[in-house]
């Protein structure tokens, strides 16, 4: 009876250990995400709750069409934080195709250094946080919506919750002529292999020349980074260049700014960052392949041969070799009493059954 | 049709639940014969558990395999990180230490618990195969959803770099490997007899 509750309260126990909970508390990664986030709990309004979170939008520089936006993302008083949670920048709440590329927006770079209009991130101890996206503004004039939308879970994963901003219009000024800016073809890289120090490539537009300022991220100097034109210049126009970053190594950031110029224009981009990645992996899948079998039969071998050392000895005084014998070749000899004729080795062996006459 | 990461997923289980059976059984069977008789440590308890080891660690060799092959199909041909490189090494000592463990139990018979050392050796190698399978089975998780059971324990194997071997070297690992073990059964052979 003893036995049957303990096994009981051991399954219940067991049963109970996990909670219950379907979701993600690792995220999904960053990625280009509608509103309805693929079915996702956050986005199915009968899986989630209301986020209490304050989300607000803000542009740190004026729009004009094709040119270059840095739009804030300031989120703060999340009174459930998780551990990791989702922000997205959104043209519309559709549910489907709603990014801001679906609206005319290019994102160059998203708060993490990569191109998406959803990241993951952790919310800091000060319990604010402001993340930037950089994107050209769309071609057309006039008004254009986005709004921002964070999913979370709590500490305890038992509920998905969802959050969306106001509507945040950005007015798309129309562009001066000539006014030099980045290609609505250019994305910011997001990393260089660590100790690779090969120019950065940026391509712009309008523009007769540009510098480029660099720094560790937190530092507060800017410094200036050579910079070359890679392309013909046509009526003084260059669109094509390269900026001497030097390398890093390890896990530093380096944000840089690049300011495009033409005539009188001197328009300064917003800041963008570029982290280090590790070198590339070079494994080679049947090296692993091999390498896996390879432990398998050494550990096979090693652990036989332990067990062979372990087994009791077999003394082979003990064993009867009276079958051994009979079902052999060995010839008895009626000259020789107490020897067998080995006709496969051609030699003499000793007769285990044979007995001295005693006299 | 079924992906081949589904049918991983569904065989890695199948592997892990008949090990986790295998391994408590195999050190139950060591603590019963440590321990004094008594009415909870009874030799049919011990029967069972020996037996039971032996069905689960039979099980999760035949599911091995599969695991692995469908696990090289859901890789689609690319060791493309550490964490997948040290996937496929933890699952080939898991493989080496449950057939040890197999063929340990196999050739000498349930006599092998009554010899102190064998048992220890024996109990030692289902834990061991036990850990390099949870470990494989932990990179998977880390792979597919980013968090894996090991997060919340105080240790972890490494598996966040490996110990990248050319091509040519772990093929001669292997033959080396291979040659060990036709050598070891040719000269174990004579030697390990069931233990009555």
């Amino acid at each position: 009876m003893n036995r049957i509750a303990i096994v009981i309260l051991l399954c219940v126990s067991l049963a109970l250990a996990p909670g219950y909970s379907v979701a993600n508390p690792g995220g999904n990664g960053d990625a280009d995400r509608d509103y309805s986030c693929g079915g996702s709990c956050h986005g199915d309004p009968s899986l989630s709750m209301p986020s209490d979170a304050t989300i607000g939008i803000s542009l740190a520089n004026e729009a004009f069409s094709e040119q270059a936006v840095a739009v804030e993302v300031t989120v703060s008083s999340m009174s459930t934080p998780s551990n990791i949670f989702g922000i997205f920048i959104l043209g519309s709440l559709n549910g489907n195709s709603d990014t801001p590329e679906d609206h005319g927006w290019h994102i160059i770079q998203d708060p993490n250094g990569g191109s998406s209009n959803y990241i993951e991130t952790k919310m800091p101890s000060s319990g604010t946080i402001t993340a930037t996206w950089v994107m050209l503004s769309p071609e057309t004039i006039g008004t254009h919506n986005l709004y921002a939308e964070i999913h979370h879970g709590s500490y305890g994963g038992d509920k998905a919750y969802s959050g969306v901003s106001e509507v945040f219009e950005v007015v798309v000024n129309e562009v001066p002529e000539g006014l030099p800016g980045i290609s609505s073809k250019w994305v910011a890289p997001s990393f260089r292999v660590s100790g690779d120090n090969s120019p950065l490539e940026i391509t712009t537009r309008n523009s007769t020349d540009i510098s480029v300022e660099w720094m560790m991220e937190g530092e507060w100097d800017p410094i200036p980074a050579s910079v070359q034109c890679v392309s013909d210049i046509v009526e003084g126009i260059c669109n094509d260049w390269e900026a001497d970053i030097p390398a890093t190594m390890g896990e530093i950031d380096i944000v840089y700014r690049i300011t495009t110029f033409n005539g009188t224009y001197s328009i300064e981009q917003p800041w963008l960052k570029m982290g280090t990645a590790p070198p590339p992996f070079e494994g080679d899948i049947w090296s692993a392949r091999a390498h896996s079998f390879a432990f398998a039969l050494l550990i096979i071998s090693i652990l036989v041969t332990l067990q062979g050392r372990f087994s009791p000895v077999i003394d082979v005084k003990d064993i009867d070799q009276t079958k051994i014998i009979e079902n052999s070749s060995l010839v008895r000899s009626e000259e020789n009493p107490g020897w067998l004729w080995n006709p496969d080795t051609e030699k003499w062996v000793e007769d285990p059954e044979y007995q001295e006459e005693v006299g | 049709m079924v992906s081949s990461a589904t049918l991983h997923t569904a065989m890695a289980e199948i592997v892990v639940g008949s090990m986790v059976l295998a391994t408590l059984c195999a050190v139950g069977c060591l603590a019963s014969k440590i321990l004094p008789p008594s009415d909870f440590n009874s030799e049919s308890l011990f029967i069972t558990m020996d037996r039971a080891s032996l069905a689960g660690s039979f099980l999760a060799l035949l599911f091995i395999p599969i695991a692995i092959m469908t696990g090289n199909l859901a890789a689609e041909g690319h060791a493309e990180s550490a964490l997948l490189y040290n996937k496929f090494v933890y699952s080939g000592l898991a493989l080496g230490f449950w057939s040890a463990f197999v063929i340990g139990r196999y050739r000498m018979g349930p006599g092998l618990w009554d010899v102190r050392k064998l048992a220890i050796l024996q109990s030692a190698t289902a834990v061991l195969a036990f850990l390099m399978t949870t470990m494989a089975s932990s990179i998977g998780g880390k792979l597919a959803r980013g968090e894996s059971l090991f997060d919340v324990l105080p240790f972890w194997l490494p598996s966040d770099s490996a110990a990248i071997l050319p091509l040519w070297a772990s093929s001669a690992l292997l033959a080396i490997g291979a040659v060990s073990t036709i050598v070891v059964f040719r000269l174990t052979l004579p030697r390990i007899q069931t233990i009555d």
